[in-house]
């Protein structure tokens, strides 16, 4: 018989892993947008309805135009200006217009919305006649009904879910140094509100091994690097970086994940949460102001890293001019061809600068 | 699955009066002429940080010699206000009028008269009850509190690891304990002081508690109390909900979303960098780009909220207590601005520059 040496024996590894695994549907979505997302990288959210569409996925944002998607609450809730009650009811109107649109998967592009519409079915799950309440309330205040929907999923799920077939049918590219042929060095940093919150239940390897990022970043050629920060929050910390007094706490959290990460020589950062996107992304400049340090290490959403492997207009699509740490040098390791001297230009190459 | 559903709407077909795309006109963004002689001549169109000292007295005087009617009118008269701009309608006078103190005081004022209309909803009856109730009843009662305790054994897990405790003057432990204790007096100085809003709500306390606790959701619940209370002006970083107040709701009730893509102004975003003001200085342009609504009929980014949609929202939060937190943070202000013998205006500056 042959021993086994090895720590953890597959099939033990493979019920460890079923534990934090989660029923991903192939189609049907309805699609929340994030009001972050939508503000600072318009490019990341204008790719995700492309990406559904290249699969020919059924999916949808409002049946009718009077009957729109709205923002979760989910910032006004964590920044303490929104009684629980008021989110309860803004995602129960979200799970009403899935159901008016006929489907029991929502998927959000915000980790903030994500980490809201699991604690309302938590909520639900564990507060006996909470359902009736919102139920009533729902129905008083705009004649709707709604009912839980089955599956709630990020949309960093569904990129995950058809990491491969992205990149057999559509990828262009490869996070792969173009000149060396080895593979690009990728941090994940996943945002504390899809890792943290309900680990076993919503979170793809849970909390500590968290694979939603880094299982994109390998299968699209890139290598996964660990390093002793990699679970720290960003700092974005809702009231802490909209009210400026506060952002000292962003730029201290940034700059501890910065200097834990550096020394392991990272290509790019890949992120699934627009709140963490932006303070990584437009923090590292005020840490060069302060400290004179110059990480510039690029930060992009996996929407980005996707269009830019599919081949996508950096600047017309993928728009990674929205970024403070320029992007093109992680270009010319891919070998993505752009045109710099369209960086700044409008609307049909309109010259604004 | 029915067939109801619609693919993304990038061109804004699907919306009504745009039935006859086609008309861009120029691809320069549309001016507001109509409201450009108002906006050079009135100070009350103007972003507060370029308000000066005389400017806020006359907006004051102004705002103040307008009924309710008047200053309702005359928003949406101006928010509706649209123009054809790259196959789609713009609508030039939301910049002008977002973040504004006309748009604050507007806000207060409609609110008032949401809440007079649609009346107290369970919830606000309940919100309303607890304020008279000991800090101790909350915290057996209030959904979140009770959700976020089950007994803590003051193992300093949470702290450990906890992102704002490493920088500032913070330990989710000792919070934790005080709620335990359930001494009124040490309730009633937490709620009083900046600790509580040190908290960063990002969850990194839960995933850790051996216990399955819930400090950062306790915390939620302990700063929602403070506010019901009026304990927060009691602390700078507390007083600071007159500002996220309007921030965040001030876009929720305009524009439902709790961020606006106007909000990241380079004066107050220094620390983006010098690539942040290229982009936001042309930023409907880069917007439009790539396929985004800045201030458009459209369903991506900063657009425009079907009336419909923002009406059905503006419901949910009035049954939610949401108008009924907002309006209690406003009178804790006021009664503080007052007693400061200052106007709500520089109060609200105050509070979002100090600490």
């Amino acid at each position: 018989m042959k021993e086994n040496n090895s720590l953890f024996s597959e099939t033990g590894r493979e019920s460890l892993w079923k534990r934090y695994i989660k029923d991903i549907p192939d189609d049907g979505y309805f699609l929340t947008l994030s009001c972050i997302l939508g503000a600072l990288y318009p490019g990341s959210e204008a790719m995700i309805p492309k990406v559904y569409d290249l699969f020919g996925l059924n999916w949808g944002t409002n049946p009718r135009p009077e009957s729109g998607w709205s923002c979760c609450s989910g910032i006004a809730y964590h920044g303490d200006i929104m009684p629980i009650e008021g989110t309860l009811l803004t995602v129960a109107r979200l799970w009403s217009i899935a159901q008016e649109i006929g489907v029991d998967t929502i998927t959000m592009s915000c980790v903030t919305s994500f980490g809201i519409h699991c604690e309302c079915r938590d909520l639900y799950e564990n507060e006996p006649g909470l359902k009736e309440k919102i139920d009533r309330l729902l129905k008083q205040s705009c004649g709707r009904e709604f009912e839980i929907p089955k599956y709630i999923l990020h949309t960093s799920d569904v990129f995950y879910h058809y990491r491969n077939q992205l990149r057999d049918n559509f990828m262009k590219f490869q996070l792969i140094d173009k000149k060396t042929g080895t593979p690009l060095n990728v941090v994940d940093h996943v945002g504390c509100h899809y890792s943290k919150l309900f680990p076993e239940e919503h979170s793809l390897g849970g909390s500590e091994y968290c694979e939603v990022l880094s299982g994109m970043a390998t299968a699209w050629g890139g290598k996964e690097i660990d390093y002793p920060e990699r679970r720290h929050c960003c700092g974005m910390g809702f009231r802490q970086c909209m009210i400026s007094p506060n952002r000292a706490g962003t730029m201290a959290s940034v700059h501890k994940k910065m200097k834990s990460m550096s020394p392991f020589q990272p290509d790019l950062i890949i992120t699934n949460c627009p709140g963490c996107q932006v303070f990584l992304d437009k923090e590292q400049w005020a840490i060069y102001e302060i400290t004179g340090k110059k990480y510039f290490i690029p930060v992009l959403t996996y929407q980005e890293v996707a269009g830019i492997l599919m081949g996508w207009d950096p600047y017309g699509v993928v728009g990674i001019q929205f970024h403070t740490v320029p992007v093109e040098p992680l270009l010319d390791k891919i070998g993505t061809p752009y045109n710099p001297s369209e960086a700044w230009l409008g609307i049909n190459k309109r010259q604004v600068y | 699955m029915t067939k109801t559903m619609k693919k993304f709407d990038l061109k804004n077909q699907a919306f009504p009066g745009q039935e006859t795309p086609g008309k861009n006109g120029s691809n320069e963004l549309p001016l507001p002429d109509h409201i450009q002689d108002i906006k050079d001549s009135c100070p009350w169109f103007q972003r507060d940080f370029n308000l000066s000292e005389k400017d806020r007295e006359v907006i004051r005087k102004y705002l103040d010699g307008l009924t309710d009617d008047e200053i309702i009118e005359i928003y949406y008269r101006m928010r509706d206000k649209k123009e054809l701009w790259d196959g789609g309608y713009f609508y030039p006078n939301l910049q002008i009028l977002f973040g504004t103190p006309f748009e604050r005081e507007k806000d207060r004022r409609e609110q008032k008269i949401w809440n007079e209309e649609y009346g107290e909803s369970e919830v606000v009856k309940w919100y309303k009850e607890a304020k008279e109730k000991p800090c101790v009843w909350w915290l057996e009662n209030h959904i979140i509190a009770r959700h976020s305790l089950n007994s803590c054994m003051s193992c300093g897990a949470c702290t450990a690891l906890c992102p704002a405790a490493e920088f500032l003057d913070y330990n989710p432990r000792i919070i934790m304990e005080t709620v335990q204790g359930k001494n009124e007096d040490a309730i009633t100085q937490l709620l009083k002081s900046d600790t509580i809003w040190y908290c960063f709500q990002c969850g990194s306390c839960k995933t850790k508690c051996p216990r399955k606790n819930n400090p950062f959701g306790m915390i939620s619940s302990l700063r929602q109390l403070s506010q019901i209370k009026g304990y927060h002006v009691y602390s700078i970083r507390g007083r600071q909900q007159y500002a996220a107040r309007h921030l965040w709701g001030g876009n929720l009730w305009n524009r439902a979303c709790t961020l606006y893509f106007r909000n990241i102004e380079v004066k107050t975003h220094r620390d983006f960098g010098p690539r942040h003001e290229l982009c936001f200085n042309h930023k409907e342009e880069y917007f439009r780009k790539i396929g985004a609504c800045p201030d458009m009929d459209g369903l991506l980014s900063g657009r425009k909220v079907h009336p419909e949609t923002l009406h059905e929202l503006r419901r949910l939060w009035q049954a939610g207590g949401a108008l009924y937190l907002w309006e209690h943070i406003e009178d804790s202000a006021k009664k503080q601005a007052d007693e400061s013998g200052i106007t709500i205006d520089e109060y609200h500056d105050k509070v979002k520059t100090e600490g």
